[in-house]
């Protein structure tokens, strides 16, 4: 229990996906205009991480182990990804088709998150049992989605204000994020 | 015709270079540009899947069903990934140490993506390979500005060699991450100030 | 209809070209890419090991045959003591984990180890290579002692939260001390067995 304690605050807090170690970015500029888009993002990105978490480790460990392919795993695991994103999305449109309305734009974006794919790639690097796996991946998507609600809250402050020209946007968007991720790393002195 | 060519190399180098006019890509922007090196050696194994996969999907753009583009242009992603996978273990082993996971993630880069999709897709072979070859030496300039100034402050050197004297302490943060959405941020901000011509 | 035939044969041709040309690159660069991490990754090993050998481990370096596969040795000798160091590997949770185990010939001792990761993707290795702690346990035992953690009721203390790990590590070094049981002649450097000429 308590590893995983110490798993959960290092994966939120002190190894941010986002904030310390730059992945995802992408949708992290992009969906953050706007709190609600942020929190379907972050929710979306949640259930997709770990169902990507899942479904790689068990393809990981029961075909490319044993078959001696681990060099196909980045082909693999991005066909994975991909294919588990189309197929949660058709899913989500017959059978919750209220959570469809919700989370079903940011649905196809999640392929291109490396977020997802790096999350993927780390559970196997670190050598976790597909439990940790899991809950490892469902951390660090919950610290993807920390990030990424906090960041549309000072976002939505700033639209209100004067900028100057040449920095508004994406420009201040970025300078922005690494102070939050400024103050993040005031959270290593825990590990 | 190669007047058209040249521009389409050209554009990748200014007017569209990313990720600066095309806000893309960038997650190994941020994460691997802690020096020169890094972004130099990031740059081009990019080039290299763009191009290849430029090429090959120009090829194909005939061949491949519409409804299933995305997935066949993923598994040409895939391949060329993994080849430069294989290509820097081969030669730049210390290298390949340095960018670990990231290598495999250029298999999710958008400028990958957005290029096949964006460009290769519709156009003949020769002004695709220019495309990929000219967005791909954009984005290994950009990196490797990025990783410039984040080495000379964040660290005091420039390709591993000292540029300052005893006296300078170097901000660590800047080789951190935040040092880097900062550096990009001020970076795209003095970007946008240079207009491009239409 | 059509469309669909049309779908499954791209997809399936191009999913099975690209397996097969990555394939054919991984058995071109194979030998290229071995060479790498034997410099990069094992010769910091080694040269820590055989700090002090009279001759050079890298350049001496040579093949056996054990159980059907080659297994690299490297030879040494510190004040005419010959020893070898070769890597080893257990199973840990994803793959193998390479230890790279140190003897004294004469005596069966391990004088040195160090973990070498071997499939794993670099940049994020095992928690086993930062601690220097576990490893000096093994120091100065005899190899064929056998391992085994406390958890399994043996003597070595495992790296919290790496328990397997650890116990891939001791499978590891008992692999090494079968080597050594069953090979031992085959371990002497070739160099110092023509020396003294005694191995006619």
């Amino acid at each position: 229990m308590e590893t995983y304690i110490v798993m959960a605050v290092s994966a939120i807090f002190v190894n941010n996906i986002l904030l310390a170690q730059g992945l995802g970015s992408c949708p992290y500029l992009g969906t953050s205009k706007s709190m609600d888009t942020a929190i379907g993002m972050a929710m979306a990105v949640i259930f997709v991480l770990v169902m990507a978490g899942a479904a790689t480790w068990i393809a990981d460990h029961f075909l490319l182990k044993p078959c001696n392919i681990e060099f196909l795993r980045t082909l693999v695991f991005i066909l994975i990804i991909a294919s588990l994103v189309q197929f949660v999305e058709m899913f989500m449109k017959k059978s919750v088709p209220s959570l469809y309305a919700g989370l079903g734009i940011f649905l196809p974006l999640i392929t291109t998150n490396c977020a997802v794919m790096g999350a993927c790639l780390m559970n196997i690097n670190e050598e976790y049992d597909f439990l940790t796996a899991l809950i490892n991946a469902s951390f660090l998507g919950a610290g993807f989605g920390i990030a990424l609600i906090l960041f549309a809250g000072v976002r939505e402050r700033i639209i209100l204000n004067n900028v100057p020209e040449a920095l508004t946007d994406t420009a201040i968007g970025l300078v922005t994020a690494g102070f939050i991720s400024l103050a993040f790393m005031g959270f290593q002195g825990l590990g | 015709m190669s007047k058209s060519i040249a521009r389409e190399f050209a554009k990748g180098l200014w007017s569209e270079i990313p990720p600066f006019r095309l806000v893309l890509g960038l997650c190994p922007v941020l994460a691997v540009t802690m020096s020169v090196e890094n972004g130099i050696g990031m740059g081009l194994a990019t080039t290299f899947v763009l191009v290849g996969s430029n090429f090959l999907v120009s090829l194909l753009r005939n061949v491949i069903p519409p409804k299933i583009r995305i997935a066949c242009f993923i598994i040409i992603i895939a391949t060329f990934v993994t080849m430069v996978e294989f290509i820097m273990q081969a030669y730049v082993y210390p290298l390949y140490l340095k960018l670990g996971i990231f290598i495999p993630l250029i298999v999710v880069n958008c400028v990958v993506l957005g290029r096949a999709e964006a460009f290769a897709c519709k156009n003949p072979i020769l002004p695709s390979l220019a495309d990929g070859l000219g967005m791909g030496l954009g984005f290994t300039l950009s990196l490797s500005l990025i990783g410039a100034f984040r080495e000379v402050l964040g660290n005091g050197t420039f390709l591993g060699l000292q540029v300052f004297g005893d006296a300078f302490v170097p901000f660590g943060v800047m080789v951190k991450a935040p040092g880097a959405f900062v550096t990009l941020g001020l970076l795209l901000a003095f970007m946008n100030l240079v207009p491009v011509k239409k | 209809m059509k469309n669909i035939i049309q779908m499954v044969v791209v997809l399936t041709v191009l999913s099975g070209s690209s397996a097969g040309i990555l394939a054919g690159i991984r058995v071109v660069t194979m030998e290229k890419i071995e060479y790498q991490q034997l410099k990069f990754q094992k010769e910091p090993a080694v040269r820590k090991i055989m700090e002090g050998s009279g001759m050079d481990p890298m350049a001496g370096r040579f093949k056996i045959d054990y159980q059907g596969r080659k297994l690299t040795i490297f030879p040494g000798e510190i004040d005419g003591e010959p020893m070898a160091a070769f890597e080893t590997f257990g199973k840990g949770y994803s793959g193998d984990v390479g230890v790279m185990v140190g003897l004294s010939l004469s005596s069966g001792r391990i004088i040195g180890m160090g973990v070498t990761t071997h499939s794993e993707t670099p940049g994020i290795g095992s928690k086993v290579k930062d601690s220097p702690t576990f490893v000096d346990q093994f120091k100065g035992e005899p190899v064929e002692s056998g391992f085994k953690v406390r958890n399994d009721g043996g003597g070595v203390d495992a790296i919290s939260g790496a328990t397997i790990t650890s116990r891939a590590v001791c499978v590891a070094v008992d692999e090494a001390g079968k080597v050594y049981g069953e090979l031992k002649e085959q371990l002497l450097p070739t160099k110092i067995a023509a020396k003294d000429g005694s191995h006619e």
